[in-house]
């Protein structure tokens, strides 16, 4: 099987879509001549042209809002934020329009709106450049939410979403963008709403998604060392939530860890922990352990930002509580 | 400040270790990460480090056997009174001292328990007993009887009559379909909360009748030797009469050798200088794994509710160590090559004789294969290795007259018997495995 980078999986699913499907379009601040400000689009303007390799002016209400339109209109956009953050400007288009149409026109109104956007810590970006931001969005009747881990996950999902009839939040790690991994040949959608069990484990489940289902494969060797069993499943797509899959697992194990980079309080890991409770309550053997980054706006200073944001050590000592005796 | 060193739970299923020897005397000062004192477990023997920095300011079981959770050592800074932490300690049934635990006749079960906590609360001294955090300490008597062991410390542990029980909703639901109470069981999870293993722990005692202590032996010494119980023995002799409980059935079939002596002949011929050297064993345990895979109903495990089949054969070697048996594991075993399979049982094989196997070596087989070839065992029967549904018992190659093709020849064979879980297992799901494992023994390039 080929390797791909992250980065070029995304690329790779744009490729494909625009060359096969004229309504495929893209949209957003500097993707054309600049390629992107995290060079994902590269390549794309020379090969398909301004028409449907489109700059925006800055403004992120007017990239989501013309997308809805053009989506309303049979195309099939996706548009690009450039950092997550920068989705706060887009609430309105986002939350009480894109989310709304279909079903406030009794299903005579289609919104097929990829938004592509990416975040996460690990740069030393700030606070507001770098933050993980998915947990509000599946708040939001009428989105689908996606968050992706792996460059096969990447390209498959983001195909899915495009061609998927509601408007789809597509969540990419900037810290991802350069890891490699196999693909198959040909580009296989991921339905959305399948989980992926990344490694099979008894004792403890750790459900994590974007970064830190790396980080979670990493603890899980370091717990196999005690004598400690992990699964990893990694949700992949936020909403809809593969439910059955994550508790069975839990199921199985009898005690589960949840695991992302977003602040822990409100995150998704609350979420996920309130689903598995009420699926696996009379399965548990331990209270549902939450790893997360800590309550607190992200700092500039590499050493502060480290100290912040969750690692592999933070999961693996969430497995050993989940473990522990006395 | 000075903190408690108490027994730590090694693995999954570890209840109590004997501590064979300390690394430290008392009043040495220890850094933390330093070998503390060496632990034999029923699996394993290993040393165990230090949490703390400080100076040994106690050895509270010198050696012997304790139940995990229990205070074996305080470690402090030079000097520091320890005095309230030792009395707490030496209140529980006079703490380690031998003598502590002289009852012969007490009445079990959860009624008499809760009697007995009732009624030891209005003895005088109770208040001293040092609250809820206080852990059992196990004197080396006390463990010939498992059930006081672990109900003792339950009336001990300062849960009244009515108080309510911290358990993890999975202890509940267990202890509901079994029908155990959930209040004559101490917890062994954070906080005194009884997990699944505590209840299965109870049940599993409730129905093991425990091993009569040694006997006095009337004729002295000389005549019989009485071998006290390792903890690895401890735990052969339970698993195996727990095994021996389910219904099993046996298929046995035999194999002409030729082609599977001559593979790893070849497999010699093409080795290294210094490379390990496959044995037959080598080759049957790879020929076995990709059987396995392909009947993966033997390659599984048989749990209460449920039966678990694996994708990946981790195939368990019975070893005869010098401690008893034990049976490291090989994962993965169908994907490796017969000479990685070899530079890991000689591995294992070697770590197993020197006592040197780690817990993660013994966890995970789905399958085991007992081979006593070596001693010229034509065949024999195994017994089964729960949770594992089925165990290959293999005899030695040897000349046999075998008929091929309407000639009588004279040719290697061996024999393999497999004990199957009937509960688990029909005998055509053996059959079709023990096929399997024929034709790749008389052919093994198609396993390879």
């Amino acid at each position: 099987m080929p390797e791909l980078t992250y980065r070029e999986a995304v690329r790779d699913a744009l490729r494909k879509a625009l060359r096969e499907d004229e309504r495929v379009f893209l949209m957003g601040e500097d993707i054309a001549e600049m390629g992107g400000s995290m060079a994902v689009t590269q390549g794309l303007l020379e090969e398909f042209g301004p028409q449907r390799v489109r700059n925006t002016p800055i403004s992120e209400m007017a990239i989501v809002g013309s997308g809805i339109g053009a989506a309303i209109q049979g195309m099939r956009p996706v548009v690009e934020i450039m950092y997550e953050d920068f989705l706060t400007l887009s609430m309105e288009q986002l939350v009480n329009q894109a989310a709304k149409h279909r079903t406030m026109s009794g299903g005579q109104v289609r919104v097929p709106l990829t938004v592509r956007t990416q975040g996460g810590a690990g740069w030393s970006p700030g606070a507001q450049h770098a933050q993980q931001l998915e947990a509000w969005f599946v708040h939001v009747p009428g989105l689908k939410v996606v968050f992706a881990s792996t460059p096969e996950d990447v390209r498959g999902l983001l195909w899915s979403s495009i061609y998927d009839d509601n408007p789809v939040l597509f969540f990419e790690h900037r810290t991802l963008y350069p890891i490699k991994g196999e693909v198959p040949e040909e580009l296989e959608p991921i339905p959305l709403g399948k989980a992926r069990v990344h490694r099979e484990g008894e004792d403890v489940t750790v459900v994590a998604t974007g970064r830190l289902v790396h980080e979670a494969l990493r603890a899980a060797e370091e717990a196999e060392r005690d004598g400690v069993s992990v699964e990893v499943v990694d949700p992949r797509t936020l909403l809809p939530l593969d439910e059955e899959t994550i508790i069975a697992s839990v199921r199985k194990t009898t005690r589960c860890v949840t695991a992302h980079e977003a602040v822990t309080r409100g995150g998704f890991g609350a979420e996920l922990a309130a689903v598995i409770q009420h699926g696996a309550f009379d399965w548990l053997d331990a209270p549902i352990e939450r790893v997360g980054a800590k309550f607190a706006p992200l700092p500039f200073a590499p050493v502060m930002e480290q100290y912040v944001v969750p690692h592999a050590e933070d999961v693996y000592e969430a497995i050993r509580r989940t473990v522990a005796r006395g | 400040m000075a903190v408690e060193v108490r027994l730590p739970r090694l693995g999954q299923g570890m209840e109590a270790g004997t501590i064979v020897r300390w690394l430290k005397a008392k009043g040495d000062p220890v850094a933390k990460g330093e070998p503390l004192y060496e632990l034999d477990t029923d699996k394993v023997t290993q040393e165990v480090e230090a949490e703390a920095d400080g100076v040994l300011l106690e050895i509270l079981v010198p050696e012997g056997e304790a139940a995990v959770g229990t205070t074996v050592a305080i470690i402090g800074e030079a000097g520091e009174d320890v005095s309230a932490l030792l009395a707490a300690q030496t209140s529980v049934g006079d703490g380690a001292g031998p003598a502590s635990t002289p009852r012969t006749e007490e009445p079990h079960g959860a009624e008499a328990e809760r009697e007995r906590g009732a009624r030891v609360d209005e003895e005088p001294g109770a208040g001293a007993r040092g609250g809820p955090e206080l852990r059992p300490s196990v004197a080396p008597e006390a463990r010939g009887s498992e059930p006081q062991r672990r109900t003792e410390p339950a009336a001990a542990a300062a849960r009244r009559p009515g108080e309510r029980v911290k358990a993890s909703p999975l202890a509940r639901r267990i202890a509901r379909e079994r029908g155990i109470d959930l209040a004559a069981i101490v917890g062994t999870g954070p906080e005194g909360r009884v997990i699944a293993e505590d209840v299965e722990q109870a049940a599993a005692e409730s129905a093991w009748a425990p091993a009569t202590p040694a006997l006095a032996v009337p004729g002295g010494a000389t005549e019989v030797e009485v071998v006290p119980l390792s903890s690895v023995r401890r735990t052969i002799a339970r698993r195996l009469s727990e095994a021996w409980e389910a219904p099993v059935f046996q298929l046995t079939v035999s194999a002409n050798a030729s082609e599977l002596v001559a593979t790893r002949e070849r497999m010699v011929a093409l080795l290294r200088e210094g490379e390990v050297r496959p044995t037959v064993s080598d080759v049957l345990t790879k020929l076995v794994a990709v059987a396995l895979v392909r009947h993966p109903a033997v390659n599984a495990h048989f749990l209460d509710d449920a039966i678990h089949r694996y994708s990946t054969a981790r195939v368990g070697l019975a070893v005869a160590a010098p401690t008893g048996l034990v049976v490291p594991v090989i994962w993965s075993a169908e994907r490796r090559t017969v000479q990685e399979i070899a530079v890991a049982r000689a591995d294992l094989v070697e770590r197993a004789r020197e006592g040197k196997l780690q817990l993660v070596d013994l966890e995970g087989g789905t399958f085991t294969i007992s081979n006593l070839g070596m001693y010229g065992i034509e065949q024999f029967t195994a017994v089964l290795n729960p949770p594992q549904v089925a165990i290959l018992a293999v005899g030695a190659i040897e000349e046999r007259p075998q008929v091929v093709g309407g000639e009588l020849v004279v040719a290697p064979a061996l024999t393999m018997t497999l004990t199957c879980d009937h509960r688990a297992l029909d005998g055509s799901d053996g059959a079709d495995f023990l096929r399997t494992v024929k034709e790749y023994v008389e052919a093994p390039a198609l396993a390879l």
